[in-house]
């Protein structure tokens, strides 16, 4: 059977990648189906959903439209998502790779940092540099990258370890390659699927963080954010509980759909690899 | 008299497992003229891929001497190491762990041209050819991925490597162990082949007499990390003179002691 099939076989893995089509498809047409300022007054102040099917999800106590808001959120959602896993997964594989093949005192230098990093609370972390360098999207993006890379290091570092001592690592030593080569280009991407399959926990948690970064006010404050979307809807959460309840249900699936597409495409290659 | 190609003396390397250390290799001593073959024999455990991965720089030796081409082997680190790499080559015994497993046989060629700048990037396609033609093989092989040729072909490439770089000594550490008898036979012909033709000096270790007696000038018995005998390799293999040596012979399968 082709992993895609078995993928399309697991009901939990569709409905993970469901989910994330929705998403993906919100993220990339916002800008069509709401080309105007998400944040600018689009109706009475306030208004209930399923009232009015121009605002079919109603507005919130500026009378900004949700429904554009929470297309547009999904975007900042994943963008802050994808990039800061992706930022976090490169730093954690150099910095495993380099530790587990220099060995010795770059070893210890990177794993002692490894472990600073890991000993405070990611999103202490996040929160503090933030805080320091101000609210901005790239600032977000590192912020949280900061947290998360220490769990891709560590798992780089134990697979380098054990790749090392293959034959051919010592052949290509043998045949004269630099060890900077031997580390990235030989070692580094045989090293990545267990890497890669922290990939999902990471995107996941990263959204979270980005949405309770925003919640408190530390998001960028030029982009709508379903985190943003709660802390204002918290103001009238007893007379308009809908404005917590949609971008907190919106994050809830996100997180889920990552999570579950995840794990499909972790299970479908572990058995492709145990296979050859 | 011309120096040897490569001569080591004293060469001694310990590993301490579980508080105490062993001796892998104990204060050995031989040497190789260019274009010979040595062959190293002698139970598991001995040592004898220890003093290959020595000879290689691949492992630091507690005490010795190795002189390659003149030259204090042992001296040598970074880019001069890397350069030097060139003329000693090696062909290790598992033709699949051998190679990145995510390699195509042209990549694995290409490596040793383009780190030693033996051709252009244009002209590397055409050497690779040039090189499975001399090992023997299609060149219609290049793009294929290293796990999708056979175990025989895998070898042939690991020699191709090997002789990419117009080495003087190639170390064989069981290289011929893992394939059928068929194969192991026209690889052992390859090799002779290319010893006549370029005259590269071959360490050959091995723990089947029969294949050492086939190919190997001298031969030079392990026992524990030391040197048990050593001598002409037909000479010691016809007429053993250490026990250990006696006993490897009685160990060879119908030993072939007519030669090739
Ligand atoms: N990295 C290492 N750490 C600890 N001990 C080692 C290491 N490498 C080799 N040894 C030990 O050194 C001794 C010699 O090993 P070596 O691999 O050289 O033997 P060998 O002659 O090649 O054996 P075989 O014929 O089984 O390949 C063995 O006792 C082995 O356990
Ligand atoms: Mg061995």
């Amino acid at each position: 059977m082709s992993p895609l099939r078995r993928f399309l076989r697991m009901p939990e893995a569709l409905a993970g990648t469901a989910i994330l089509a929705v998403l993906f498809a919100m993220a990339l047409a916002a800008p069509l189906i709401f080309p105007g300022d998400p944040q600018a007054i689009a109706g009475p102040a306030l208004l209930p959903p399923f009232q009015d099917w121009s605002l079919p999800l109603g507005t919130d106590r500026l009378g900004r439209d949700v429904l554009a808001e929470l297309f547009h959120g999904a975007r900042t959602s994943l963008a802050v998502g994808l990039a800061a896993a992706a930022a976090a997964l490169a730093v954690g594989a150099i910095v495993g790779t380099l530790a587990g093949f220099a060995g010795g005192l770059v070893d210890d230098v990177l794993m002692r940092i490894t472990d600073a990093f890991q000993t405070v609370p990611s999103f202490l972390l996040a929160l503090a540099f933030v805080s320091a360098v101000g609210p901005s999207l790239g600032v977000v993006v590192v912020a949280i990258a900061l947290g998360a890379w220490t769990g891709p290091a560590r798992v780089a570092r134990a697979e380098v370890l054990s790749i090392r001592e293959r034959d051919f690592v010592a052949g290509a030593r043998v045949i004269g390659m630099h060890p900077l080569e031997i580390a990235f280009r030989e070692i580094l991407p045989n090293a990545l699927p267990p890497v890669l399959a922290l990939s999902s926990v990471i995107v996941a948690a990263a959204i979270l963080t980005e949405a309770a970064l925003s919640f408190l006010g530390l998001g960028d404050p030029n982009r709508v954010t379903w985190g943003g979307m709660i802390a204002e809807g918290r103001a009238v959460l007893r007379t308009a509980p809908f404005l917590s309840i949609i971008p907190g249900v919106a994050l809830v699936l996100t997180v889920l759909g990552v999570y579950l597409a995840g794990e499909g495409v972790i299970e479908t290659t572990a058995v492709r690899r145990s296979l050859s | 008299m011309s120096s040897p190609l490569l001569s080591v003396s004293g060469l001694t390397k310990r590993y301490r497992r579980g508080g105490k250390t062993i001796a892998a290799v104990d204060n050995v001593s031989f040497h190789i003229e260019p274009g010979e073959t040595l062959a190293l024999a002698g139970p598991s455990g001995s040592g004898k891929s220890t003093i290959a991965r020595l000879v290689l720089r691949l492992v630091q030796p507690d005490a010795g001497d190795i002189q390659f081409k003149g030259e204090d082997f042992l001296a040598l680190g970074g880019a001069t190491l890397r350069a030097r790499r060139a003329r000693l080559q090696m062909v290790f015994q598992d033709p699949l762990a051998a190679f990145n497993p995510r390699a195509t046989v042209a990549r694995v060629l290409d490596d040793p041209l383009r780190i030693h700048g033996i051709a252009s990037r244009s002209e590397r396609p055409r050497r690779i050819a040039a090189l499975l033609e001399r090992v023997g093989l299609s060149p219609d092989l290049a793009p294929r991925a290293i796990h999708e040729i056979s175990g025989g072909q895998r070898q042939r490439v690991a020699i191709a490597r090997a002789i990419a770089t117009k080495p003087s000594l190639i170390v064989l550490d069981e290289a011929v162990s893992a394939l059928d008898v068929s194969v192991r036979g026209q690889i052992l012909r390859l090799l002779l082949d290319l010893q006549r033709e370029e005259r590269i000096a071959y360490l050959f270790i091995s723990h089947d007499l029969g294949v050492v007696r086939a190919i190997a000038h001298r031969l030079v018995i392990l026992d524990a990390g030391t040197i048990a005998e050593s001598g002409d390799a037909r000479t010691v293999i016809d007429a053993p003179q250490s026990a250990i040596g006696k006993a490897l012979v009685v160990a060879a399968p119908k030993l072939d002691r007519t030669g090739p």
